[in-house]
């Protein structure tokens, strides 16, 4: 059988590469992490995969705008690669640092088919710091995006200090008129979170959490869906696990939704490639 | 020379300069209407125009939320503060900047060249003083001792001229050399050692001459030109000697003295006795124990593949003195020891332990740094250099106490992960042989750091010199960590060590013991500029450094690898077997002595230690009459700094990176309880966890230090029970933070007892590892905790910690999803309490309140306990409690407080049920007594039988049932009155009253 292949980078204060490559193995893809100075040497090439993956972490330190060097670094060596990438059909996902790159790289929101334009930014959290909390997110149902398919609501941990997604006005418009919004804060009942914190964790606007390109292949977001990979991830996991118990029911430690939205993108690859 | 500026759009929101406004406001009552923070770039380096502006474009200005210039913005503002860092200073986002440059523009910087980071904030406020300015620039946004700063009125400023950045660059204008030292008498050589801050000890000195008079040694060192010790040789074994490498206290002779009883004992070494010989025999028995006392870290099996490494330090001497760039550069560096320990393991967790001053104090004693400015330093420090890792924190405590403003603690622990065989080899072995080449990984070496050991040696005086705060920089360790891993996996790592304290001397020195020699070309280390002399390139400190062996036959692909992840790898000498340390520069030796120097008769260290036991001290139980409003006290209790929510820290940490989170540090249906313990999956693929614990309690030394260990280890211990870890499998680490011990009748009257309370807590050390068979994996010492703070009239008072330690505990768990947390899960579950409560409230929370002492510390009856623990394990591993808690400071009231909150269920509980060895302990006893060795349990109704049968015989007793989220949590007093009536409301409010405000 033909494997799906997923690349993720690595090198340069990445971080959530290891976790990133299981979640795309528990989804059914190979996982590859790659140094970003070995794509940029040519040593791996990133047309030998389907998949491309900016994980999360500190690039550069996030010293100097979070996710910007690297955007800078990978559109100097790489960015028609990037773009021929994309252009292919292929999927590319940024989580937390790597949607922050996606943005300084403007392949993200990719509004008018425009894959080089910075027209949003993700900047400092409104609550001043670093934040490491769950959130509820609410999917847009109609997206294009191919990873959130079938996914109504998810619970994924945020863990970051530059989360606040803001653009200008005409452009948040433009993204909820394409359905580019993919997810958005919450509330436990998957209403937005409207602004309020700490439902919405970072000030972001519309309670922006994650959006896609006009053809939902490209797809960016704050939170973390490979943090819950097990089931034991989720806070209340102990809570839920005696509910069941109370219910006579066997605590199911199958799939999460974490590694749901990998195995979408993993599964519209299989139908779509092969 | 330009600078770029750069700021937030004004229309968005400028969280730095918003904290800016309430911290001056909060903290100093000066009203700042508005600000903003202006990033600079300075660029010392020949651009063209076109390079110059893609790089202000590209790198430095986003156009969505920035605005950037090459002359000074435009901003208005009634004051102007500029802060900058000193030259030599890391300053890490220069660095990244210079990276980012050179990359886009395809130049690499010259020698001469370089980027520079500053900020600028404009303040408006209508009564803004110059005085008020100054404060806030001095005591909010800068350290003198890293920072500089200019204040411009609005009058002052020059809208062309800005700030007037100068790059802070060094320029050493020096010739590196060496020294000889004049030995020609003891005293002479005391006095060189002064003046040099080589702290050499009084008694090593007539060893150290003897050694270079000794005829022999001479004539071979004239073969290498040298003759007299060269200042390179001197500082290398005043490092060696220091008490923080040489841990010359724990190794010394005790003389202690019972007054009371009039036992005399001499004790030969505290290490030796105490922690060395119930480990060794422990690893006998324990399978699991694999590699102890000897690396940078211990090691224990995890699973069949795999071995977990652990390790804690603390950081308080720097810290005390610039918060940040302590505390970053103490996590930063904790976490090397793991990358050091075998051939190298990977980073899978850490955590962090403050103790700190009271930070609302408002007294005249003047500490470096207000408690409150520290905390705020210490919490930051360790956010950057956790996060910044990629290692989760999952786990912290934060104390406060008057004795911590003398000098405040700063504990970080590391965890991490490795294969139990790397191609081919034991990953927990590892020697150096002759022909190795030493290589150095990682940072440059600067003057930074240097003497650190030497300073931590000591107490906090107004002479301690800054050069030794330094400001860790995670990005350069995080790439070297990734390179570091590839290379072992593909064994081309022979050695592994990190550069802490000593810096090269120790790391080299240390290693080349194995093969029995080395020869080190000072010249080839790779420096951050020139101008240093030997023997700083040979001792600085400066971070981010790893020594490793690596065989010639290797080096290509190692060189290979390094340049491909972005770190710099330099070959420095080799090892070989020629029994001598030999250190050259420009092929010139400047240092040539024997290997086994430092086993030449080096006298131990010897202290008096005169144990006054309480009773002799003027301790007694307070008087306090049974209070009459326990929902008002309870609610007090909650709200002591000590007992309150300091979720604001604990948010700020990334305690889930890697995907490994279990039990998180904050559990609770409103995620805000602080935890028993964390678990981790260190495997991702295994189901085994990894469950750690740590504990602090200080205050018991009050009373007696050996109680204060024993209840230490007994929490530690109780609290990975509690969340499901095994007693079979638990490995400590101690982190000593004592005050100074060498009595001197002027300056230290005191010493005689502090040396008791050290002999004591390590008896008890031993006692308590030996009745719950824990190896003590890894442990330090950190012997100075004191300052000389300067009051109202000048006078220096000195302040001393409380006798303290650090405690951490590892357990492995077979299977995560046996793991339970404190929340009560459901209304009419059975609540029990286990364990026995006594009358024991000395030096408590609840005596604490009332500024009383007491006599009557909880002391730890291991017998009894270790088999309630087992009864509580097996019960955890049936799946039988909904919750399980580990009683801990502040008593059963307090924790059943905690429950409530995190049920957001409601308790109704009846005091008279609670195990006790009294029949008339009162309320206030029972509620806040802190005996050891007690959890509170919560199960279905079904569940009861089968738990009472399993705990037959022990001190566990069903008090009370959880109730629905409507109701409170209910307290009946012995006497069948109900005393405490408090919504889960109530409770949160008071909890999160303190620091509710700090999100």
């Amino acid at each position: 059988m033909r494997q799906v292949k997923a690349l993720i980078l690595t090198g340069f204060g990445l971080n959530c590469d290891n976790e990133t490559a299981l979640a795309f193995e528990l989804a059914g893809a190979q996982s590859h992490r790659v140094h970003i100075n070995a794509v940029i040497a040519g040593k791996v090439r990133l047309s030998d995969f389907h998949i491309l993956a900016f994980g999360g972490g500190f690039s550069w330190g996030d010293d100097h705008g979070a996710g910007v060097i690297q955007a800078v670094k990978l559109k100097n060596h790489i960015g028609e690669d990037l773009l021929s990438f994309v252009a292919a059909g292929k999927l590319v996902i940024g989580i937390c640092n790597g949607f922050q790159a996606l943005v300084n790289l403007g392949l993200l929101p990719g509004l008018d088919k425009e894959y080089t334009r910075r027209s949003v930014a993700i900047t400092y959290n409104d609550c001043g710091s670093f934040r490491d909390q769950w959130v509820h997110l609410t999917a847009a149902p109609k997206s294009p995006c191919v990873f959130t398919k079938g996914i109504q609501a998810a619970e994924f941990p945020v863990r970051h200090g530059e989360g606040k997604f803001i653009a200008d006005p005409d452009v948040v418009s433009a993204l909820f008129a394409n359905r580019q919004v993919v997810f958005q804060y919450a509330d436990e009942n998957a209403h937005p979170a409207e602004g309020v914190f700490p439902l919405n964790p970072n000030g972001s606007v519309q309670d922006i959490a994650g959006i896609c390109d006009p053809t939902g292949k490209v797809f960016g977001l704050m939170p973390h869906p490979e943090a819950y990979n097990h089931v034991t991830n989720h806070p209340d996991w102990t809570r839920h696990k005696q509910m069941q118990k109370r219910l006579n029911k066997p605590f199911d430690t199958k799939d999460t939704s974490g590694i749901q939205l990998f195995r979408n993108g993993v599964d519209y690859i299989r139908e779509r490639f092969f | 020379m330009y600078t770029i500026e750069t700021a937030l759009k004004q229309e968005l929101r400028d969280a730095e300069a918003s904290a800016l406004i309430k911290k001056a406001g909060t903290y100093f009552c000066i009203p700042v209407q508005s600000a903003r923070s202006i990033h600079l770039v300075t660029i010392e380096a020949d651009l063209t125009k076109d390079d110059l502006e893609r790089v202000q474009k590209e790198i430095f200005t986003n156009p969505v939320t920035r605005i950037s210039s090459l002359a000074p913005l435009d901003i208005s503002f009634d004051w102007c503060i500029w802060i900058g860092f000193r030259p030599g200073v890391k300053d890490n986002p220069g660095d990244t900047a210079m990276e980012a440059v050179a990359d886009l523009l395809g130049r690499p910087f010259k020698p001469d060249e370089g980027i520079y980071t500053s900020r600028r904030y404009c303040l408006k406020g209508a009564d803004l003083t110059r005085q008020d300015v100054e404060k806030i620039a001095q005591e909010l946004l800068s350290n003198p001792i890293i920072q500089r700063y200019k204040i411009f009125s609005r009058d002052q400023w020059d809208p062309k001229k800005g700030a007037d950045v100068k790059p802070a660059r060094v320029i050493l204008d020096h010739i590196p050399c060496f020294d000889f030292i004049d030995i020609a008498s003891d005293q002479t050589l005391s006095q060189i050692s002064d003046q040099r801050n080589l702290a050499l000890n009084a008694r090593d000195i007539p060893i150290i001459r003897n050694y270079f008079l000794d005829p022999g040694v001479l004539a071979q060192r004239r073969k290498m030109g040298l003759s007299k010790p060269t200042d390179v040789e001197l500082e290398y074994i005043s490092q060696a000697r220091s008490d923080h490498c040489n841990h010359n206290t724990f190794n010394g002779i005790f003389r202690y003295m019972d007054v009371l009883s009039g036992e005399k004992t001499i004790e030969n070494s505290l290490f030796k006795t105490y922690i060395q010989q119930p480990t060794l025999a422990l690893k006998e028995k324990k399978d699991w124990v694999v590699s102890v006392l000897w690396d940078n870290a211990g090691v224990g099996e995890f699973d069949e593949q795999n071995n977990y490494v652990v390790t804690g330090e603390t950081h308080n001497s720097p810290s005390n003195m610039e918060a940040y760039g302590g505390a970053i550069t103490g996590i930063v560096g904790v976490y090397r020891d793991p990358m050091g320990t075998g051939l190298g393991s990977r980073l899978f967790m850490g955590s962090f332990g403050f103790c700190v001053g009271d930070i609302t104090y408002d007294g005249p004693l003047k500490p470096p740094l207000h408690p409150r400015r520290l905390l705020d330093g210490v919490v930051e420090g360790v956010k950057d250099g956790g996060n910044k890792s990629g290692v989760p924190t999952t786990f912290g405590q934060t104390l406060f106490d008057a004795g911590y403003m003398g000098k405040s603690l700063v504990f970080v622990t590391a965890l991490g992960i490795m294969p139990k065989q790397v191609a081919g080899r034991p990953s927990h072995e590892k020697k150096t042989s002759p022909g190795d080449l030493i290589i150095m990984s990682g940072g440059r070496v600067g003057k930074d750091g240097i003497h650190g050991v030497t300073a931590s040696s000591e107490s906090y005086s107004e002479n301690t010199p800054a050069g030794h705060v330094q400001i860790g920089d995670p990005y350069t360790q995080k790439k070297m960590h990734d390179f570091l891993l590839v290379c072992r996996d593909e064994g081309l790592i022979q050695f592994i060590t990190d550069n802490g304290g000593g810096g090269l001397s120790s790391s080299i020195g240390e290693t080349a013991m194995i093969s029995n020699g080395c020869l080190v070309h000072l010249d080839r280390v790779p420096l951050k500029y020139e101008g240093l002399d030997m023997w700083e390139i040979w001792v600085s400190e400066s971070q981010e450094r790893m020594t490793i062996a690596v065989t010639p036959a290797d080096l290509d692909r190692f060189m290979a690898l390094s340049k491909e992840h972005g770190v710099e790898s330099t070959v420095i000498g080799e090892y070989t077997d020629s029994g001598k340390l030999h250190i050259t520069y420009k092929e010139k030796t400047c240092a040539y002595v024997d290997m086994d120097l430092l086993d030449k008769g080096f006298p131990a260290w010897e202290f008096d230690a005169v144990w006054l036991p309480p009773e002799t001290r003027g301790l007694f139980e307070p008087v306090i009459r049974a209070p009459k409003d326990f929902n008002a006290l309870m609610t007090a209790m909650l709200a002591r700094p000590n007992i309150c929510s300091k979720e604001w820290i604990i948010r700020q940490y990334d305690h889930e990176v890697q995907g490994g989170s279990v039990i998180k540090p904050l559990v609770g249906v409103n995620r805000n309880i602080p935890s028993d313990a964390s678990v981790t999956r260190p495997v991702l693929t295994s189901k085994k966890g990894l469950a750690f614990s740590q504990t602090l309690l200080p205050w018991y030394s009050k009373i007696d230090a050996y109680h204060m260990m024993t209840c230490t280890i007994d929490e530690a211990v109780r609290r990975l029970i509690a969340v499901g870890g095994s007693f079979a499998h638990i490995g400590g680490v101690d982190n000593f933070c004592w005050p100074n011990i060498a009595y001197d009748a002027r300056t230290n009257p005191d010493g005689t007892f502090k040396a008791a309370q050290l002999v004591r807590a390590c008896r008890a050390l031993k006692d308590a590892c030996v009745a719950y068979e824990i190896p003590l994996l890894s442990g330090k010492d950190s012997m100075y905790v004191d300052g000389h703070l300067e009051g109202a009239f000048g006078e220096r008072v000195k302040v001393s910690a409380l006798e303290t330690v650090q405690f951490s505990a590892t357990s492995v768990i077979a299977d995560v999803v046996r793991c339970q947390t404190l929340d009560p899960k459901a209304a009419g579950d059975y609540i029990y309490v286990a364990g026995i409560t006594k009358n024991e409230l000395g030096a408590s929370e609840y005596y604490d309140m009332f500024g009383k002492t007491g006599r009557n510390v909880p002391q730890v009856i291991f017998a009894a306990n270790k088999i309630l623990y087992k009864a509580v394990e097996k019960a955890i591993c049936l799946e039988i409690p909904a919750s399980c808690h580990g009683v801990a400071r502040g008593g059963i009231g307090v924790h059943l407080a905690l429950m409530t909150m995190a049920g957001g269920l409601g308790m109704d509980i009846d005091l008279s049920c609670v195990p006790s060895d009294a029949q008339d302990l009162p309320d206030e006893v029972l509620l806040f007594s802190e005996s050891a060795g007690r959890f509170l349990l919560t199960m279905a109704p079904d569940q009861a039988l089968v738990f009472e049968k399993l705990c037959r015989g022990l001190a566990v007793r069903r008090v009370g049932t959880v109730t629905t989220q409507n109701d409170s949590l209910k307290i009946k007093g012995i006497q069948g009155d109900s005393i405490v009536d408090l919504s889960g409301k109530a409770l949160a409010d008071a909890f999160n009253k303190p620091f509710g405000d700090m999100i």
